[in-house]
């Protein structure tokens, strides 16, 4: 598969180096630009970043490796990443992975046949007061899960509809909706 | 336990600042009609109340805003390390990598109150003559991401941001970095050498960010929520900020409560609150009816409390120091009776493992002995003298490395082993030539 | 000067030196891996720790604070400080591990950290024997292991480059190959991939690390994670001779090591030098040493009727004198090397101004464009400005030719002129060339007579590089004639010095059978009645420096003592952070 950036990203891209005094911090945000428009970031998208940002190949590699949110590789075309730290773990992270485990059929780090998901165990993502919770794709936080709150999920990725965004409040404060 | 409610700290009657109870003040003109950005206009137009940019630098100074991303160092001072203007370009970076587990706190003031921080980073870098500000947000929030960029857009609008701000010789960029998943890049020099595109190797200290940071130029690092708190400095004055909660560590504090407790949550209150009434009265007490057993106050890097220790323990940097532990993040973990402490402590080196930058060497291969030995213990195959590596271990890695994530790997292991050394003891084997 | 006292002892410094290159100027010693004097330092192994204090001045007076028994008050700092970067200033106290225990521990403890996942390779690792990693474990390290769970495993035996093999697994993360492609030789082709005690040194995927100078990140790997692949598992560092000398592939005379075991030369590895190469060399100069060892002129030959036969010593002479006898003194051509040293150059020149022959000619041999700015330059001879200031006439393949067609006997001084493409091989028939070569080819196929002589791993001789500067070999190479416990300027191994015969078995075969010039000529000298009385080459650049005003000083000691002597003004310095 050729991996290319259009005109309109070129521009974007200069955009995003117009933010800082070199060109060099442009790697990550570009490295962003990248993972959103192809999925992930392998060898030949690294190798596209490198070029078009005229950077070393081998910083470029170094740089996607040291971060976990860059997918060096294709995943399911959603990524569930369920946090199993600290406080998600007192509250029964670990049984929510095991569940999902065992309804998709795969292991963490697996990809399901049809390539719809892939789970992932991931460290703390800052939403300790709402455990367990897991993060869909880079994006949505899904908060208080439960093993059916889970299986809503599942079935509304499944029918590739939209997750809204999940207001979480502060509990003092909620007769504004904050 | 006594229930604590009649001491200094009221904070009963506290009305919150940093994230009140205002429908939309994410929304600029909801900002500005209650008061918003009037700081900041004071301090570039009101030449008699602030006459030049250092006077501000000395009302934060003594207003004692301790940093709120862990350290506890005092922000005024801080930015009074910044040499003098010389016309080059200086950088304000915000520090917005929240991954401390337990710490959950910064992502309420991008959502409810974007506003207020940028106003108050607006002032800091007014204070300190600053040309650029970053702020630099984990990757994982990508709502918050478009939020803060979204309210920055609307300040730029606005002309709060921009070139000669409110008609004053003063002109100031801002921009928004995002993470890609990284806790080392928390560290104040990793996350400038992040910032910089390249891999989040802490940097070695001296030179120090103020002398030189980002590209070689003097650079502030500061917490979000220390910088929102300048606001409410600059309209309410230095005493009134010191006379908010305990006096060693003044303010309002946002703490974010979790684990087992029937409210979880972030709650904005003064500084000082008694640990166990923010248990039992703040976050409605142990769920199920459970008892407490033990209490992290800051953020996994902390050491951990026992509940027996929590008697008339205050939330604030002296209290805790004095019974064994650290304010940090104010990110509260509780646990109840049924939790298993050496599960718990093995999924934190499981995480200070995984999160080691691997620059130097005490970190880099200590995290990983110390899970590997603690993955033996969970399991039942470890041995006393695995509880005494571990410590023996503890004590290598502590002050040999470049940046704190060896130490804050070495503390839970330290203080939890040894303060429930009998539960750790339990489970190992015995010894064949055990007693 | 303001003084530093380290471990008791009382040291004056000037400028701004770093705590750690100071103590190892002065002798002391601390252990290091990350640190290297040529680049930035990481401070990222924390093997150098040492305990540093600061003397407490009184802010009013001035004056130092005095505690009871009138010794200056010392506030130390809270944690121990990585020497390598820290920066001296007045009155600094530093303690290392000689006189502090919390230093020694603290080292013991880094190597423990470095240990713990370091695979127990040592039996099959190139490193072994000259491994900082083992020498600093054995003085500083643990005593045993308590790493008793799994270690990390990455992967090993990786063709990173051409010439450069990666074993991940016993990298300790120094960073000094990143570093070295970074700020040295500037291609960026290698990074640190991964995270944590997942991390080691590759290049981009798809990409080979084929940087000109990839061999260096070997030789600065502290262990043998970089190691060569044309070396591996050739010889233990123990069983071989380590000679210097000079890189004779190249005209900026790079300084070198040459490696020998039982009389072949198994590698070339740089040597420090300020003032050409730094710690460094190009690869295609290391790859030079298999011109030492293959394809050598033994025993000269003569061509009798288009066949080439081998000759003894006395018969080559001989002929060599008739066809000198028998010929007029304008009909000899000396042909010069820039590949051969001063001394035997000189010495061609000096035969020919006693038998009243033209001053010898020389071909550069120059490909413009080759060099690189760095450590190659575009002269592909090691000696052409030596032959420049011996006042040898510089000529090309034209002028070359047209002078053959005059002479009737060409000697000509190991310069592969057909194998170079300058002359063909019928220009050579046409003339009686007589050759002093080391190397067989195209002109020693050619040639009527052959003398071998010895290449520049088998005798002490001097080459003056593109930049002027004049440098020497050291003789690492046995031939039939010379002995290594005979020939003090021979190096001597552990072997040679302490092993029985038995131990350091000798193959005849790879002595070659050749002479220096000097010898060679001696006894033609003799034969022919000319003063060519020379013994060595030392004796020759006596001479050399007492006539020729370009080479007016110059001796061997003098060389060795000041690592080469600038003959001419300096023209351009290396490049090095």
């Amino acid at each position: 598969m050729k991996y290319e950036f259009t005109k309109e990203e070129l521009e974007q891209i200069e955009q995003i180096k117009g933010k800082y005094p070199e060109v060099l911090p442009a790697t990550l945000p570009v490295l962003w630009l990248a993972q959103n428009k192809f999925g992930h970031v392998n060898e030949d998208v690294q190798r596209l970043v490198a070029h078009t940002l005229d950077l070393p190949e081998a910083h470029v590699h170094g740089v996607a490796s040291f971060y976990t949110q860059y997918y060096k590789k294709e995943m399911g075309k959603h990524v569930l990443d369920v946090c199993t730290c600290l406080s998600c773990q007192l509250c029964g992270g670990y049984d929510i992975l095991h569940y999902l485990e065992e309804k998709l059929g795969i292991k963490t780090g697996e990809t399901t046949e049809d390539g719809m998901f892939s789970i992932q165990e991931v460290e703390c993502l800052g939403a300790c007061g709402y455990a367990p919770m897991m993060q869909v794709t880079n994006d949505k936080y899904v908060n208080h899960l439960t093993p059916e709150k889970v299986d809503q999920v599942i079935d509304a990725l499944r029918e590739n509809k939209e997750l809204n965004y999940e207001r979480m409040k502060m509990p003092l404060l909620n007769e504004n909706d904050i | 336990m006594k229930m604590t409610s009649d001491m200094a700290v009221d904070w009963k009657n506290y009305e919150p600042v940093l994230i009140p109870n205002i429908p939309d003040l994410h929304k600029i003109d909801v900002y500005e009609k209650h008061g918003g950005y009037q700081a900041f206009k004071k301090v570039l137009t009101d030449k008699k109340s602030w006459p030049e940019p250092k006077s501000v630098v000395n009302e934060v100074k003594e207003a004692n805003i301790r940093g709120r991303g862990g350290a506890g160092f005092n922000a005024g001072l801080k930015w009074s390390f910044m040499p003098p203007a010389d016309g080059k370009p200086r950088y304000l970076a915000c520090n917005g990598d929240e991954s401390e587990p337990g710490t959950f706190k910064d992502r309420k003031i991008f959502e409810y109150n974007p506003h207020v921080f940028i106003e108050g980073a607006l002032i800091a870098a007014y204070a300190m003559q600053i040309t650029t500000i970053y702020v630099y947000i984990r990757g994982e929030y990508g709502d918050y991401i478009k939020m803060m960029e979204k309210a920055i857009d609307d300040a730029y609008k606005k002309g709060y941001i921009g070139k000669n701000i409110f008609d004053s010789d003063y002109s100031v960029d801002f921009y928004v970095h995002s993470g890609a998943g990284a806790y080392i890049c928390g560290e104040e020099t990793s996350m400038l050498e992040s910032l910089e595109g390249k891999r989040g190797y802490p940097r070695v200290k001296p030179p120090f960010p103020a002398q030189k940071g980002l590209w070689g130029r003097p650079t502030t690092i500061n917490n979000i929520e220390t910088l929102s708190h300048v606001v409410s400095v600059i309209n309410k004055g230095a005493d009134w900020f010191k006379n908010v909660g305990a006096k060693n560590h003044p303010g309002p504090i946002l703490y974010g409560i979790s684990g087992h407790v029937n409210r979880p949550g972030v709650y904005e209150l003064p500084s000082g609150v008694p640990i166990l009434d923010l248990i039992n009265e703040v976050a409605g007490g142990i769920r199920n009816g459970k008892k407490l057993k033990a209490v992290i106050p800051g953020g996994s890097s902390v050491p951990v409390l026992r509940a027996d220790q929590l008697d008339g323990v205050t939330m604030d940097s002296d209290s805790l120091r004095e019974v064994g532990s650290m304010l940090g993040t104010a990110g509260m973990v509780v646990m109840d009776e049924d939790t298993d402490m050496v599960d718990m402590l093995w999924r934190i080196t499981h995480f200070y493992h995984h999160e080691s930058c691997g620059q130097c060497t005490p970190c880099r291969d200590g995290t990983g002995w110390l899970e590997k030995i603690m993955l033996r213990i969970k399991n039942g195959e470890g041995e006393i003298k695995d509880l005494d590596l571990l410590l023996d271990i503890t004590t290598q890695m502590e002050g040999r490395t470049i940046c704190a994530l060896a130490d804050a790997a070495a503390w839970p292991v330290r203080h939890t082993i040894t303060r429930f050394r009998d539960e750790f003891e339990a489970r190992c084997k015995k010894s064949i030539h055990a007693a | 000067m303001p003084e530093v006292y380290i471990d008791g002892k009382e040291f004056e410094f000037e400028g701004k030196p770093k705590l750690l290159q100071f103590m190892l100027d002065n002798g002391l010693e601390v252990p290091f891996f990350c640190y290297h004097p040529s680049m930035s330092i990481p401070a990222n192994c924390r093997q150098c720790m040492v305990k540093v204090g600061l003397p407490v001045k009184d802010r009013e007076t001035g004056e130092y604070e005095l505690d009871e028994n009138g010794e200056r008050v010392i506030r130390w700092f809270p944690k121990l400080q990585t020497s390598c970067n820290t920066d001296m200033s007045e009155g600094m106290v530093v303690l290392t591990q000689e006189t502090d225990e919390l230093v020694k521990r603290a080292q013991k403890d880094t190597l423990e950290f470095i240990l713990a996942n370091h695979p127990l390779d040592c039996p099959i690792c190139d490193q072994a024997g000259e491994c900082p990693l083992q020498i600093q474990t054995y003085k500083y390290g643990p005593e045993g292991s308590r790493f008793e769970v799994k270690k990390v495993h990455k992967p090993k035996r990786v063709k990173l480059g051409p010439r450069v093999t990666l074993d991940a697994e016993r990298c300790i993360n120094c960073t000094r190959c990143v570093r070295f492609t970074d700020e040295i030789s500037q291609t960026h082709q290698l990074t640190i991939v991964s995270r944590g005690d997942k991390n080691y040194p590759i290049t981009a995927p798809g990409r080979e690390f084929n940087d000109p100078y990839s061999l260096n990140t070997v030789d600065i790997c502290p262990v043998g994670a970089l190691t060569s692949a044309d070396f591996r598992f050739k010889a233990r560092v123990w069983e071989m001779n380590q000679t210097p000398s000079i890189d004779i592939s190249n005209g900026k005379g790079c300084n070198i090591d040459l490696w020998t075991r039982d009389n072949i030369v198994l590698r070339i590895t740089p040597r420090y030098n300020e003032y050409v190469n730094d710690h460094w060399m190009p690869d295609v100069g290391r790859e030079a040493y298999k011109i030492f060892n293959e394809n050598r002129i033994s025993k000269p030959q003569i061509k009798l009727d288009g066949e080439t036969v081998k000759s003894s010593w006395n018969n080559a002479l001989e002929t060599f004198a008739e066809q000198i006898e028998s010929s007029a003194s304008d009909e000899l051509l000396f042909v010069g090397s820039a590949h051969a040293s001063v001394e035997e150059n000189y010495l061609i020149s000096k035969m020919a101004n006693l038998l009243g022959a033209a001053t010898p000619l020389f071909v550069p041999h120059i490909i413009e464009g080759s060099g690189d700015g760095f450590l190659l330059a575009d002269d592909q001879a090691p000696n052409t400005s030596g032959c420049r200031l011996l006042g040898l006439q510089e000529t090309d393949a034209e002028a070359l030719r047209s002078k053959f067609d005059n002479a009737k006997v060409v000697i000509l001084l190991n310069d592969n002129l057909a194998d170079r493409k300058i002359l063909t091989e019928d220009d050579l028939d046409k003339v009686y060339t007589v050759f002093f070569g080391t190397n067989r080819g195209h002109t020693s196929e050619t040639a009527d007579l052959v003398i071998p002589v010895t290449v520049a791993a088998e005798h002490a001789a001097s080459y003056v590089n593109v930049d002027g500067r004049i440098q020497r070999t050291f003789p690492a190479k046995e031939t039939k004639y010379a002995n290594r416990r005979l020939n003090l300027e021979m190096s001597e191994g552990r072997l040679d010095r302490y092993g029985t015969s038995f131990d350091n078995w000798v193959t005849e075969d790879n002595k070659v059978d050749c002479m220096p010039l000097w010898n060679i000529f001696h006894d033609i000298g003799e034969r022919l009645g000319l003063n060519l009385p020379y013994g060595s080459g030392r004796e020759i650049m006596s001479e050399i420096s007492d006539t020729l005003p370009s080479f007016k000083g110059v001796s061997y000691e003098k060389m060795d003592d000041l690592s080469g002597i600038q003959l001419t003004k300096e023209t351009k310095q290396v490049k090095t952070k």
